[in-house]
């Protein structure tokens, strides 16, 4: 769609900022591209996993004996060939570190399954039909125990307790344990209750949002292989290489020397693909056997239990303001649907749904509930589109009250540079206010809205994610000819090779095509964090720019020794060194690396840590019509706004924008889970579980703001998680404008949209 | 049971032994070695399986092996010609229309088919053309904007 490009005053650069293919573009199209599922290994065998047809239930015994008859079985696992891994066993992982107990419960149930799907065992086979009739041979009985599908039904004191060993944290100082909670967090300043008292008018939201899925096109696959030596090597697919060796590593008692990871192309994970699923069980079949063993889930599996999704929700919220407009108090609580497990944190979250106004008086309570489902994980900006779906209609319905327009009543209360942040500090250079005016002069929310033979409404929504930095490695060598070899350690999502080759060629002065990028395995790169949190694109661009200027600093020694000057007298642009008063004046790379190649591998390092956080804010409009008898809603159009800092390939940057809004729209209007009271999960199929087509969804426009980030080399900030937050809030806004009330169940199916309509709901439930 | 299967994939005579439960993706895949070909669900819903048979765009998860004997099939390996791109694979490249490129085979296809029956679709016909493709990274605009451009480019060529 059309593009208005907002180009910040900054430094001109040849390579960076500018719309370039990707680098690695020629192998998608072609098919060359090479995913876990498609590699083949000497003598590989198929391997495939049990799961548990019950929600929840004891495992009284599993029998594998007749499984382990069967001609063309080569090994049958239970959780009993793993090492019993303690909660509490905190790994290394994230911005906290994970708890490893948490990845063994979800790789194979112990003892109880927790929802239906839960792995219980699995088999090697010579070929994926033994397998499959392997599977049915295994033996389990089982205890069923009560199964609580509902967040609501597990906060009641009688609802079955499912992980009675854990302590639910949050509670101390005499607040009263909510049943299966896991953690509870609260934020709170000011009194808001005499805040909220005192309004002129509040705004209030109460809203129910359905399990979704990530949604990924390629299921979760594997491929382990174990040598005589001991070493075994997995190839994955993963959004980090160095987290799935740690949790592998941990979970099958391996010395990390004695495991190696290599990331092969990911189709797709969105937050889905951090914990590993089906490494650990791949690599001990590899163990048991001495064959090769691919493990590739069936989508059926993807949904039904074998991959996390994402959280269910139950939010209210209540926003007052002054006569004025002016916001004076913001309340919030936040139930989030963990799954079987708990620790999914509310924290990020309840802040983001808040980041964008100033108040005074503020209370943001939030916690996880257990529940018989697959434990959740995230997807993109985790929490973010549940917390706005109720905090923007909120402000919405302030709007509708104080009979303000909703951009103005946005305006009065926004977030600014150093204004405080829910959590008490002041925000970083932010470039809000920059966005509303954007917002306030595009044709998007200048031109009116067309009549059509439906209802027709417009919505407006914002979005805030904080995203994260943590660590990134990589390093550049030199090539025979000068050309700079870049390996970085993390894997590449949403682009990340090309958007590095940019930042590399840009600090040589050369072109894109000079560049070789490369992602490493875990045994020939640094440890880099995952590929999660819009945290790549910025922390691998300040550590392959800090190598780049490492391995041109030896250069410049070396290029000083050839041009019989001081270091301090070489200067270099484009791919030549050059010294005023030297003879010879200059020598290029090309040569100075032809002479000295033998004299020594140049190798550039760099690390990034700690770098400033690069927050992510936007704005999102759009139309909708909606029929009001069948109660389906149609997007006419959609504009999505962005201050993305600087983008380091604009084409990239839309891609994301794009693609994330879409999955917003598909959350917003037809993803939800459809779990039977029994945990059976009713639509566990991509024709029933609806993600948008090609035809469901309008053109996409993106406006890109650039407001630097101080201290962050190039001024990056992440951009793939926020635009997936306003979409559901959007769309209900607009429905709400279209037909006078609010869906408050998200997705808004048409069947919600019709019950809406016929009980006249307005405003809250 | 297995039986032979023998057909022409991408312009070459190819046989195969297959199970009676294999799929044409099976054979392709495991067999054949042709694994620019992905499965997303195997129920025929995501499409990234997108083969063409006798030149109509199927999804090989549904389509048995036994079916597929004395059938013409194009898989992503056979569309370009050698190193050169056709067009589309081309314009998707431009454009960015290709992410983690896990559905871009089949939305090569889809698209192939789609050009060689229509030369100059509008961007209904296009939609259309790739709503069994289910894309969940690009929002489909800078795929749609791809196969717009090839088709305006081909309009140059012949009017």
């Amino acid at each position: 769609m059309t593009n208005l490009h907002d180009t910040a005053p900054v430094q001109p650069m040849k390579v960076v900022g500018q719309r370039l293919p990707r680098v690695d573009a020629g192998e998608r199209v072609t098919g060359r591209a090479i995913y876990p599922a498609d590699l083949t290994r000497p003598g590989m065998v198929t391997g495939r996993i049990k799961r548990s047809p019950h929600a929840h239930a004891r495992i009284v015994n599993i029998d594998t004996a007749k499984a382990r008859a069967l001609k063309g079985v080569l090994a049958v696992v239970t959780a009993a060939d793993f090492p019993e891994i303690k909660p509490g066993t905190i790994i290394p992982f994230g911005e906290t570190g994970a708890d490893a107990w948490v990845s063994a419960v979800i790789v194979l149930a112990r003892d109880r399954v927790l929802w239906r799907g839960h792995p219980v065992a699995a088999v090697a086979a010579t070929d994926a039909h033994i397998a499959a009739a392997a599977l049915d041979l295994i033996e389990v009985v089982y205890e069923p125990l009560p199964a609580v599908m509902d967040i609501a039904d597990a906060m009641q004191p009688n609802a079955p307790l499912l992980n009675p060993e854990l302590k639910p944290k949050g509670f101390d100082g005499g607040v009263p344990i909510v049943r299966n909670a896991g953690t509870r967090t609260l934020i709170e300043r000011g009194d808001v209750a005499a805040a909220l008292k005192a309004a002129a008018a509040v705004g209030e939201a109460r809203v129910v949002i359905d399990t979704a899925h990530q949604g990924y096109i390629e299921p979760h696959a594997c491929v382990a292989e174990s040598d005589p030596t001991g070493l075994v090597t997995i190839w994955a697919s993963t959004q980090g290489a160095f987290q799935t060796e740690i949790q592998t590593a941990v979970l099958l008692g391996l010395s990390q020397s004695k495991l190696k990871v290599i990331p092969l192309e990911m189709g797709g994970g969105f937050g889905g693909k951090i914990t590993v699923h089906v490494e650990p069980i791949a690599a001990r079949l590899a163990q048991l056997t001495g064959r090769p063993v691919k493990i590739v889930m069936s989508r059926e599996e993807m949904l039904t239990g074998g991959s996390g999704p994402a959280a269910a929700a139950r939010i209210d919220v209540r926003v007052g303001a002054d006569a004025n407009g002016k916001i004076t108090a913001v309340d919030g609580h936040y139930v989030f649907d963990t799954g079987g497990i708990p620790g999914t944190p509310t924290t990020l979250l309840m802040q983001a749904s808040a980041a964008c106004y100033q108040t005074r008086c503020l209370r943001l309570e939030g916690m996880d509930i257990m529940t018989n489902k697959p434990r959740t994980e995230a997807y993109r900006g985790p929490g973010g589109i549940q917390a706005a779906f109720a905090f923007e209609q909120a402000v919405d319905e302030l709007a509708l009250r104080l009979d303000i327009d909703p951009l103005e009543l946005r305006r009065r209360n926004a977030s600014v540079t150093s204004s405080m942040m829910p959590i008490g500090t002041p925000f970083p250079s932010i470039g809000l206010t920059t966005i509303l005016e954007r917002v306030a002069a595009h044709p998007c929310w200048t031109t009116p809205l067309a009549k059509g033979s439906l209802p027709r409404g417009r919505g407006l929504a914002l979005g805030y994610w904080r995203g994260t930095s943590m660590t990134s490695a990589a390093h550049v060598t030199i090539a025979g000819d000068g050309r700079p070899m870049v390996t970085m350690g993390a894997v590449d999502i949403s682009g990340t090779r090309t958007t590095m080759a940019q930042v590399a060629a840009e600090e040589f002065g050369l072109s894109l095509g000079d560049v070789h990028i490369a992602t490493g395995d875990t045994k020939s790169v640094g440890y880099s964090d995952a590929a999660a949190g819009s945290r790549v694109g910025r922390t691998m661009a300040a550590a392959v720019s800090e190598a780049c200027r490492d391995a041109l600093a030896q250069l410049t020694r070396r290029a000083a020794e050839k041009l019989q000057c001081t270091t301090a007298d070489v200067s270099y642009a484009s791919g030549v060194f050059r010294s005023a008063g030297a003879v010879p004046a200059s020598i290029s790379l090309h040569d100075l690396m032809r002479a000295t190649l033998t004299d020594g591998a140049v190798v550039g390092r760099g690390v990034s840590t700690k770098l400033p956080f690069g927050v992510e804010i936007g704005a999102q409009v759009a139309d909708v019509e909606v029929d009001s008898e069948t109660g389906q809603i149609t997007v006419l159009r959609y504009t999505a706004f962005q201050d993305v800092g600087r983008a380091l390939n604009p084409a990239a940057v839309e891609g994301q924008i794009e693609g994330s809004v879409v999955q917003g729209l598909g959350w917003a209007l037809t993803e939800g889970f459809d779990y039977a009271p029994d945990g059976r999960l009713r639509n566990a199929s991509l024709l029933d579980y609806r993600m948008p087509t090609a035809l469901d969804v309008p053109p996409i426009e993106v406006v890109l703001i650039e407001t630097p980030v101080p201290g962050v080399p190039y001024g990056v900030r992440g951009v793939g998680e926020m635009p997936i937050v306003p979409p559901g809030a959007v769309i209900g806004n607009a429905v709400r404008q279209a037909v006078g009330v609010r869906v408050n169940h998200m997705p808004m199916t048409p069947e919600r949209v019709l019950a809406a309509i016929k009980g006249g709901r307005i405003g809250t439930a | 049971m297995k039986t032979v299967i023998t057909c022409e994939v991408n312009g070459e005579p190819r046989e195969a032994l297959a199970d009676s439960r294999d799929t044409l993706l099976d054979v392709l895949r495991d067999r054949l070695g042709l694994t620019g070909t992905k499965e997303g669900c195997g129920n025929g819903n995501c499409g990234a399986c997108t083969v063409l048979m006798n030149g109509d765009p199927v999804c090989a998860c549904l389509v048995l092996a036994g079916e597929a004997e004395g059938c013409r099939i194009t898989t992503i390996e056979g569309v370009a010609t050698g190193n050169t791109l056709h067009p589309v694979q081309a314009a998707l490249i431009t454009h960015g229309g290709t992410q983690c490129g896990f559905c871009t085979p089949g939305i090569v296809l889809s698209a192939v088919a789609l050009l060689e029956r229509t030369p100059h679709p509008d961007e209904h016909a296009i939609r259309h053309a790739i709503a069994g493709n289910i894309c969940r990274c690009t929002g489909y605009d800078k795929i749609v904007e791809a196969i717009a451009s090839v088709a305006a480019e081909t309009g140059k060529v012949t009017p």
